[in-house]
């Protein structure tokens, strides 16, 4: 059998008298996407934040190419391969948004294969092509729009070259033609190729978000959280139908 | 092959320096104060002029430090003071000439950004900046326990001077002012200065794009304890006096206060504050009475209507900012000198380009 790509199991986190994440078990392979979906509070966001380091979860493990991450530094974790994007948009404000993403070609992953400093612009400039903000690579991030953040988070997510991407509601703020354009970038992404200097070996993705039936047609499974817990899961069809997871959005009455 | 290299020297300063006013004022300030010490051999201003190029150095690495990394030290004089120490027992007991005491006694102020970065660093904010306040005072206590060796509240004293004469004092003082402004310029212009600004903007945003920002705190502590260290090793050894005022928390807010009255997050922010305060500051000694009032005034009244600095506020006035390619113009210009751009608020461009000169305050 092929070595587990990437796995979280007994997962918990509790914020005081509050169980943001209640052992929390699921697996996701290289080839596929998976969505994570759940009412406001569910936990999805915490889930995310602890596989990138950010919060420590009280107990479980995380094992990533059969290796525990659990624990380690955020920044071990992106250069292990994972990267996220922030649900809540977390640019360096000041700074050109070139600049933004050269900071994450600057990390040892992103100059692994031997660029060292010299080509890390022109990376960093194919990353925001691939996100489709190019045009403003010179502005301050400060002067963004809302979606445009959205788009540099991903940028800055990608130009580490990772084989697990994270996504924390991608679609948030942007207009349906971008919302499309963007779900086919990200099936770009998946399927794996070169983007100019960036490459991408396809790689697996978690993504969370909102807009469910634009969800529905890029994720090839979907988990359903709800107070803290998986309800749920299964491909789109399926979880469109189980009552469980109408109840858990809609309430009683609306199933 | 000679007339090569000059003819590409000369385009390279025309293309680079001469096009930028601010650029331009910054090489004739620093030709007359080159200038200035062969004019007159005035003793008192040859150590105006040394002086100010030590504190200049001493300036630019707290905002190397504090402005680029965002990490507020509120003690940099720990690493003045630590390097002046360390020079003057050095020099004063082993008898190191001070061409060996000054760069060991910059390593001991590295020794110091470590000893107080390892655990300061598990701090953040205002907390981090309340213990970096406490380290130079604790040195301070030590300093009068030990009073055999380290001279108490006298210092110590009769360290072998620099160099033979004021004059060549002052020269070395100011080439190696320029060279380490310089230096300190180059590196937050470099890609490490790109880590370093990302990681005061967010720190973790950078950590999320696999940064070690623990690494590069730690290595700015460092670097900025090595160009403090090279400024207190210097300082000791011209006034041939290495004392407690050295750690004083005064000193500390000198370069705070220098830094912010330039321009914070922008070395000649800090070059500048140094050149224009410290000299005002010494001519006003002639009015003792009124001498700390003036300065306080003097300080409100321009942090008041240039809250970000003089330098960026006279650059702000004598330079344009290209809208399209960001490119920095001299005032007069019309067109963007890289990309041709129009740059005189014309029909199109006005409503455009006023939201974009100024810098963003949030």
């Amino acid at each position: 059998m092929k070595k587990e790509f990437f796995q979280v199991e007994g997962l918990t986190k509790k914020f005081g008298g509050l169980t943001a994440v209640d052992h929390v078990s699921f697996a996701v392979h290289r080839d596929e996407v998976v969505g994570l979906i759940g009412p406001n509070g569910a936990g999805k966001s915490t889930l995310v934040k602890i596989i990138m380091g950010i919060l420590k979860p009280d107990s479980g493990s995380i094992r990533f190419q059969g290796k525990e991450i659990r624990g380690k530094n955020p920044w071990d974790i992106v250069n292990m391969g994972i990267a996220g994007t922030f649900q809540n948009t977390r640019p360096f404000r000041r700074m050109p948004i070139i600049a933004n993403v050269m900071v994450a070609c600057l990390a040892p992953r992103g100059r692994r294969r031997g660029e060292w400093v010299k080509r890390v612009e022109a990376k960093a400039k194919d990353a925001l092509e691939f996100a489709g903000i190019s045009d403003l690579a010179l502005e301050p991030a400060a002067h963004l729009s809302h979606g445009d953040l959205k788009r540099l988070e991903i940028a800055r997510a990608i130009a580490t070259e990772p084989e697990l991407l994270i996504l924390d509601e991608p679609f948030g703020g942007l207009n349906p033609v971008e919302t499309e354009l963007l779900a086919k970038s990200i099936r770009r992404l998946h399927r794996g190729g070169r983007f100019g200097r960036l490459h991408s070996e396809g790689m697996g993705m978690i993504i969370i978000e909102h807009k469910l039936s634009e969800l529905m047609k890029i994720v090839d499974r979907v988990i359903v959280l709800h107070f803290g817990q998986i309800i749920a899961t299964g491909t789109p069809q399926e979880i469109v139908e189980n009552p469980a997871v109408i109840e858990a959005y809609l309430g009683k009455e609306g199933a | 092959m000679i007339r090569d290299m000059m003819g590409r020297i000369y385009r390279n300063f025309k293309g680079e320096i001469l096009v930028l006013p601010g650029r331009t004022l910054a090489l004739l300030v620093g030709l007359a104060i080159f200038i200035a010490p062969l004019l007159t051999r005035d003793i008192y201003i040859l150590r105006i002029i040394t002086l100010t190029s030590i504190f200049a150095v001493f300036a630019a690495s707290w905002d190397l430090l504090s402005g680029f990394v965002g990490q507020l030290n509120l003690g940099h004089a720990l690493f003045f003071g630590v390097a002046a120490y360390t020079s003057a027992m050095l020099n004063l007991y082993l008898k190191l000439p001070p061409l060996l005491t000054i760069p060991l006694g910059a390593i001991a102020a590295v020794a110091a950004g470590l000893a107080i970065g390892i655990p300061c660093l598990r701090l953040k904010g205002q907390y981090l900046s309340l213990a970096t306040l406490a380290f130079p005072i604790i040195l301070k206590g030590v300093v009068y326990i030990f009073k055999q060796y380290t001279g108490g509240e006298l210092g110590v004293s009769g360290i072998s001077r620099l160099a033979g004469s004021r004059l060549a004092e002052c020269y070395i003082a100011l080439l190696l002012g320029v060279s380490l402004c310089l230096l300190i310029w180059k590196i937050t212009d470099s890609k490490l200065g790109l880590i370093f600004h990302a990681i005061r903007e967010d720190e973790i945003a950078a950590r999320a794009s696999g940064i070690n920002t623990t690494a590069y705190k730690l290595l700015a502590f460092c670097l900025s304890g090595l160009f403090a260290g090279i400024a207190g090793g210097f300082y000791a050894h011209y006034m041939r006096l290495a004392g407690p005022s050295m750690l004083d928390v005064m000193l500390s807010f000198q370069a705070i206060i220098w830094t912010i009255f330039g321009g914070i997050a922008t070395v000649y922010g800090a070059v500048t504050g140094v050149v224009i305060l410290f000299p005002l500051m010494e001519v006003m000694r002639a009015f003792p009475e009124i001498r700390m009032l003036f300065f306080a005034v003097t300080i409100v009244i321009v942090l008041r209507f240039m809250p970000e600095g003089v330098a960026p506020w006279f650059l702000d006035r004598v330079e344009k900012e290209c809208p399209r390619c960001k490119e920095r113009n001299a005032f007069t210009r019309r067109n963007c000198r890289v990309c041709r751009t129009l740059l005189i608020a014309g029909k199109e461009v006005s409503a455009g380009t006023e939201g974009q000169t100024g810098h963003p305050t949030d």
